[in-house]
């Protein structure tokens, strides 16, 4: 039996090593990116909830005002609703609201004669996203989060390495490098 | 007690202890709890201690869930509760349940101008008309900075 002494050849481990750690952060990656690209736009769309509100007429009726109870059913039949009430609030003395148990509120404006019914519907995969971007499970996530950010850093500069030859990026294709660099330098001086 | 008896108690004692409340941050201190009126009667004298208070979750930051009202004890009152971006996200479901708080009371004090766009953006919310040459002093607004809050079903 012949003993074959194998060597390490470190271009192919680098990209082996490259390649699968680009594997496993593959799922990271996209969660990381979708949640971003939701968190960067809160100002202009809800990633969490999907909020609809429905106007409805409440001028012709006559408002039992000095009891909640009664006050109540009152909403509740003239919005066609029967879900179950967790609490009513009066907000001013003009605005009287009730609570849902399934999250949704109703809102009775004295002032102008409307009701406003409101639906509030999660979303849960970008909740579950946001949750993971922004760390609010905190501890063993900043653990996790440190080191998908030092895999990140692997793959980054692994990928130096990955490719001999023309395609290199030690030739003209240092640019790309160059340009990725510059980018966000050229962001912060300006 | 059989297997299966002591099988259901168990799962039930788990079902109710989950149900109960959702926590953020540390346990809520009791001992310290106050009425929100009697606070917002003197918000000065309670900037330095800690102070716990309970009511009705009225309204829930709808983005990122990093403030809640609490409604007061007294009508038409409420208290903000508001924590950095991140350190708790309270649900939008929150609404209508009662929630526990303990922290720390912070003053803002607002300049004239901020002064008038807050009491305008409150009129507005209101239904309101609103004249901004009728406020002539700057005012400060109180907020609860929480360090625990627990919200029940």
């Amino acid at each position: 039996m012949s003993k074959t002494k194998r060597k390490i050849n470190g271009y192919q481990l680098n990209r082996s090593l490259h390649r699968d750690v680009g594997y496993f952060c593959i799922g990271l990656v996209i969660i990381f990116a979708v949640s971003g690209i939701a968190v960067n736009h809160k100002d202009d769309w809800n990633p969490n909830y999907r909020i609809e509100q429905v106007l409805i007429s409440a001028s012709a009726k006559k408002w039992s005002l000095d009891d909640d109870t009664k006050l109540t059913h009152q909403l509740l039949a003239v919005s066609e609703t029967n879900e179950k009430v967790k609490a009513s609030y009066w907000a001013s003395p003009t605005q009287f609201k009730l609570f849902f148990k399934n999250g949704n509120n109703l809102l009775l404006n004295l002032k102008d004669h409307q009701i406003v019914y409101e639906k509030i519907t999660p979303r849960h995969v970008f909740q579950a996203f946001n949750r993971l971007h922004l760390n609010e499970t905190k501890a063993s996530w900043v653990i996790f989060s440190d080191i998908f950010a030092a895999l990140l850093i692997f793959l980054a500069l692994s990928g130096l390495f990955m490719i001999r030859g023309k395609h290199s990026p030690w030739g003209i294709r240092s640019l790309w490098i160059l340009s990725g660099i510059a980018l966000p330098a050229v962001y912060i001086l300006m | 007690m059989n297997f299966c008896k002591l099988l259901i108690l168990i799962i039930a004692t788990i079902g109710l202890s989950t149900a109960k409340a959702e926590q953020f941050g540390k346990p809520v201190d009791s001992a310290s709890l106050l009425k929100i009126s009697t606070i917002m009667a003197a918000p000065d004298t309670f900037l330095e201690q800690q102070v716990t208070i309970e009511g009705t979750v009225v309204g829930v930051c709808a983005k990122r869930g990093c403030w809640m009202t609490i409604a007061s004890d007294k009508r038409f009152q409420n208290l903000k509760i508001k924590v950095n971006d991140g350190d708790m996200v309270f649900p939008m479901t929150a609404k209508g349940s009662k929630a526990i708080a303990t922290g720390q009371l912070n003053k803002i004090q607002l300049n004239l101008t901020r002064t008038k766009a807050l009491l305008a953006h409150r009129a507005q919310q209101a239904g309101n008309v609103f004249d901004e040459n009728t406020v002539t002093e700057p005012m400060a607004i109180y907020q609860l900075v929480p360090t625990g809050v627990e919200i029940f079903e």
